[in-house]
């Protein structure tokens, strides 16, 4: 199906009743043009599978050498609780559906050098708390 | 048609029909001695029987297809054809196996040529399950109460036979390295295409692929092929990624101007290791500075 001049196919298509999700290889042809970004990707197979976007993950998705063409894979679930249950989560982060909380890096660290200079159960205390 | 040309076609046809002769000969001998069962082919391996039986239908079909191109009648559509093309492609099949059993094969055959095993013949070697059995026990009881002079000195435990290297003279290892090195340069390109030259065989027509690309390429094939089957994206190591730009890239219109070094053959000598060196990274000389020893900073 092509829209804008970008065709997608799909390869290996496999239905995947113990995670409850269909999965496939995606093949995009998109020539003379930059990759296709993923949010594209994802209306075109809820229009080829009649479902809606927001249950479709693609990831992996790989330009091969010369341009033209890009292959990924993707998923399909039955419903979006299955995708939250089964999805990793920076996946479902990238939808939005999920937030991971990052301390920053040198806020780690610093946490890890303070607790090195208590022994014991006393560790876990150290780090609720900023000292100083 | 020159007379010369007739006077060549009359000698071979003579010499066709000489031949023709030798072999309903020897044909009729063997069917002769086959009828009696002078051979007995019953406990042969069956897998060789299959062999020749195929050979020898291979060879009927072969007969019939080229008596009717002799006469001039056509062959196209003939079942012959078909006959032959199946039993061609069994005993392409069947090679790997051929291969495989060689070793048996040949070591019968030369029992049978020979006519008996010599005891001392170095391929009856084969390893010995009692000699890995550790002894230590009896041994430890033995030694006790004798000398222990012997045990100060470490003497390897005997397991199994093994190569002696050791009387080897500097000239001896010059040889086997030359005979490699001789072994090598004979399996070149340069070498491969003069043989090709010269052969009679037919010319076997293949897709040119050199051994770097089709390693790259076998590569990538495996690795795409993992990465479909398991629905995963593999980092490409930066040796990967170098290996894949230098072989998709320019710098491999080099080797077509490279040819390998034959030195062996030509001057009887082993080559030098010295020219065959791979690139050296920059990292080998960037890291001294201009004047030859490292900058250190100094805060």
């Amino acid at each position: 199906m092509s829209e804008g001049a970008a065709t997608i196919r799909t390869r290996k298509f496999m239905t995947n009743r113990l995670l409850c999700r269909k999965q496939m290889i995606v093949d995009v042809l998109h020539p003379g043009k930059a990759t296709i970004p993923k949010t594209e990707v994802r209306e075109k197979l809820a229009k080829m599978y009649k479902t809606t976007p927001d249950v479709i993950f693609c990831f992996g998705f790989r330009t091969k050498f010369g341009g033209g063409k890009t292959s990924g894979f993707g998923l399909i679930y039955d419903s979006l609780d299955f995708a939250k249950k089964f999805e990793p989560k920076y996946r479902l982060q990238r939808h939005g559906l999920v937030e991971i909380k990052k301390t920053g890096r040198k806020q780690r660290k610093e946490r890890k050098n303070r607790q090195k200079k208590v022994r014991g159960t006393k560790k876990a205390k150290v780090g609720a708390g900023k000292k100083k | 048609m020159s007379t010369e040309e007739i006077t060549e076609a009359m000698n071979l046809l003579s010499a066709v029909e000489s031949q023709t002769q030798d072999v309903t000969k020897l044909v009729d001998h063997l069917l002769k001695k086959a009828t009696e069962n002078e051979y007995n082919t019953s406990k042969g391996i069956s897998f060789l029987e299959l062999k020749y039986q195929l050979l020898l239908s291979y060879l009927m079909n072969l007969t019939y297809i080229s008596l009717q191109k002799s006469q001039g009648s056509s062959i196209q559509d003939d079942p012959a054809i078909d006959r032959l093309i199946e039993i061609r492609t069994v005993l392409e099949k069947m090679r790997p196996i051929d291969k495989k059993l060689k070793y048996q094969v040949d070591k019968v055959v030369r029992t049978a040529a020979s006519g008996g095993t010599d005891s001392s013949d170095p391929l009856r070697y084969r390893a010995n399950p009692e000699n890995l059995i550790s002894k230590l026990d009896d041994e430890s009881e033995s030694e006790s109460e004798g000398e222990e002079k012997k045990s100060k000195i470490y003497h390897p435990p005997k397991l199994t036979a093994m190569h002696y290297e050791g009387d080897e003279t500097e000239m001896d290892k010059d040889q086997k390295v030359l005979e490699r090195a001789k072994k090598r340069a004979l399996s070149t390109s340069m070498l491969r295409e003069l043989r090709e030259e010269f052969s009679e065989g037919p010319t076997e027509i293949r897709e040119t692929t050199s051994t770097q690309r089709s390693r790259a390429e076998r590569k990538l094939r495996e690795r795409t092929h993992y990465e479909e089957e398991n629905f995963m994206r593999f980092s490409v190591s930066k040796k990967d990624k170098n290996e894949m730009k230098r072989v998709a890239g320019l710098s491999s219109l080099n080797n077509l101007t490279h040819f390998d070094d034959i030195s062996a053959l030509t001057e009887g000598r082993a080559p030098q290791a010295g020219g065959s060196s791979k690139k050296r990274k920059h990292g080998g000389k960037g890291k001294k500075g201009k004047k030859g020893f490292k900058k250190k900073r100094i805060h």
